[in-house]
């Protein structure tokens, strides 16, 4: 726990909470955006549009989000050469799990706001039905578990490397592989990390070629792929906390 | 008794030694100079000795307990350091920088305000360190290294970067440091004029390997006071001195002779001169440090 809170001691005046309110900004602009542009008869479906539709711009906006956090809390350490203290004082594994502690309770607090955000706006709007607590609740947490999953990666990188360059560019890259696995076949989308914002969606579409029309309708993640989600983070959660504990400083 | 003992300490990095066999003893309450040139193994030595770095092969005792990895940092709460440059969060002010390490090791708060009046930084109340000059950063990290008061202080070049001013202030509070707190303080420095004016004892190392380990008055013991003397014809005179059972060493174009009396001097002089042999010069010399600097380690020494 103390370990826990000096990590928000440390990120003091490190604009944490302008990155978080920058990346709320460009989800609501963008969903805005494109709420604006919808007829009334696809906004009959609106609850299950706007959680379609946040996966999408989950896959683009929060790879390069959950990298710029990682990099944010690990690169204080790197530009004050602090390691050497630090470790004198706190074995390193310990250190590893604060900042991942410290990087799940801000994507936590980041998302909940997203959440309730979009609950207002769908209020708002009045999407027609009931509001969708379990589906927005368990969306919310996927979000959560996927970003925690992308963020062992990052945060294993941003420790690894000095220069941050790396760790962003492997966010950017994120970012486009994110959105571009929406047109890859599930198979496929299971063997990148930033696939699986998409792969673990509530919500299917189906689209008539003819009439132009769509469907929207409600499905359950496949245990499988949640399993793997599962594998693919407690491997980026070896990997990085090996790499960081066997690092001499 | 040693409050730093190590045996036989190596660390190697691919196929070079960095460090070699190292037997370091160091005395309780000194100030203990660790002195080499420029990448003879310093860092790696203190790194290891903090953990921070795993030895190849070789033992390692700190405050009579032997480290490893189960009671290293239980060992190193005793212990404060300043390796290379200073640690510090650019973005906070000294006293949160402090606090932060005042909270990780369950110290009382009111260490921070001492030991920021310690190292005269306690006038820079809300200044963040990224504006701090150098020699205020270095004050700050070692401020860091006191805020516990441990019984041992292993500071790492810590004048290095820093103007004369901030040199003589640094060495100022370091000098002070076994009289007022009883610490035991070791410092490395590739600055011999720096070991000469604030250790007790003194250890140099040249790529990897120990070449002297003794108080300074040991190392200056070495600098043993000799004569030179040079004549019309160094070749004769030392044939002749030979005779007399006084043995030399020509070098540069002198015989060096060890220290005579007044009176001898005077008899050999007039004994030469008796034999036609002019003297052109005859000087008393001395060894200084750093000629006994640069025959240990066989680099120039940075002055």
């Amino acid at each position: 726990m103390k370990l826990l809170r000096l990590e928000f001691y440390k990120c003091r005046r490190r604009k944490i909470v302008l990155v978080c309110a920058a990346v709320l900004a460009v989800e609501l602009i963008w969903m805005g955006v494109f709420l604006t542009r919808q007829d009334a008869e696809n906004l009959q479906q609106g609850w299950m549009l706007l959680l379609y539709n946040l996966t999408i711009v989950d896959a683009i906006v929060l790879p390069l989000s959950v990298a710029t956090l990682a990099s944010r809390n690990c690169e204080l350490e790197h530009k004050g050469n602090t390691w050497k203290l630090l470790e004198t004082m706190v074995p390193a594994g310990r250190l590893y799990k604060a900042k991942l502690c410290w990087g799940a309770l801000v994507l936590a607090m980041l998302l909940l706001i997203r959440a309730g955000l979009f609950l207002v706006v769908g209020v708002y709007n009045q999407f027609p039905g009931p509001i969708p607590w379990r589906q927005m609740g368990l969306f919310t947490f996927v979000s959560w578990a996927v970003s925690m999953m992308v963020y062992a990666l990052q945060q294993g990188l941003s420790l690894w490397f000095v220069n941050q360059a790396a760790a962003l560019v492997c966010g950017i890259l994120g970012s486009f592989l994110g959105i571009l696995s929406m047109l890859f076949p599930a198979w496929l989308k299971r063997c990148e990390p930033w696939g699986y914002y998409g792969l673990l969606s509530f919500v299917g579409m189906d689209w008539e070629p003819a009439t132009g029309a769509t469907r929207f309708y409600w499905l359950w993640p496949q245990a499988a792929d949640a399993a793997l989600l599962v594998v693919w983070a407690a491997l980026f959660l070896a990997a990085g906390r090996t790499l960081f504990v066997k690092k001499e400083v | 008794m040693n409050i730093i003992e190590t045996h036989d300490l190596c660390k190697q990095y691919g196929n070079a030694m960095r460090v070699s066999h190292l037997d370091l003893n160091v005395p309780e309450g000194s100030i203990y100079g660790f002195l080499g040139p420029n990448g003879a193994g310093k860092s790696t030595t203190l790194k290891m000795i903090l953990g921070l770095v795993r030895p190849t092969a070789g033992r390692i005792q700190v405050l009579g307990n032997k480290m490893d990895s189960r009671n290293r940092l239980a060992v190193l709460r005793q212990v404060g350091s300043l390796i290379e440059s200073p640690s510090y969060y650019g973005h906070l002010t000294g006293e949160e920088n402090l606090r932060i390490i005042q909270t990780l090791r369950g110290l009382p708060e009111k260490n921070i305000r001492e030991v920021l009046q310690i190292v005269r930084l306690d006038g820079q109340h809300g200044k963040k360190v990224a504006h701090y000059s150098l020699g205020m950063k270095q004050r700050l990290g070692l401020a860091a290294a006191l805020l516990g008061y441990p019984k041992l202080l292993i500071l790492d070049e810590p004048t290095n970067g820093l103007d004369p001013a901030g040199i003589q202030e640094m060495r100022e509070l370091i000098r002070d440091l076994p009289g007022r707190f009883g610490m035991t303080v070791v410092m490395s420095s590739h600055l011999l004029s720096e070991i000469d004016q604030m250790a007790d004892h003194v250890a140099i190392i040249r790529e990897g390997e120990l070449v002297f380990q003794d108080s300074l008055q040991a190392l200056h013991g070495r600098s043993s006071h000799h004569l030179a003397l040079r004549t019309t014809n160094n070749a004769v005179v030392r044939c002749l001195l030979s005779e007399k059972s006084l043995d030399s060493q020509e070098e540069d174009g002198f015989l060096i002779l060890p220290i005579l009396s007044d009176e001898i001097t005077a008899k050999i002089t007039y004994f030469l001169a008796k034999n036609c042999l002019g003297v052109l010069r005859l000087e008393e010399r001395q060894k200084s440090l750093e000629e006994i600097f640069l025959e240990l380690t066989g680099k120039a020494v940075s002055l």
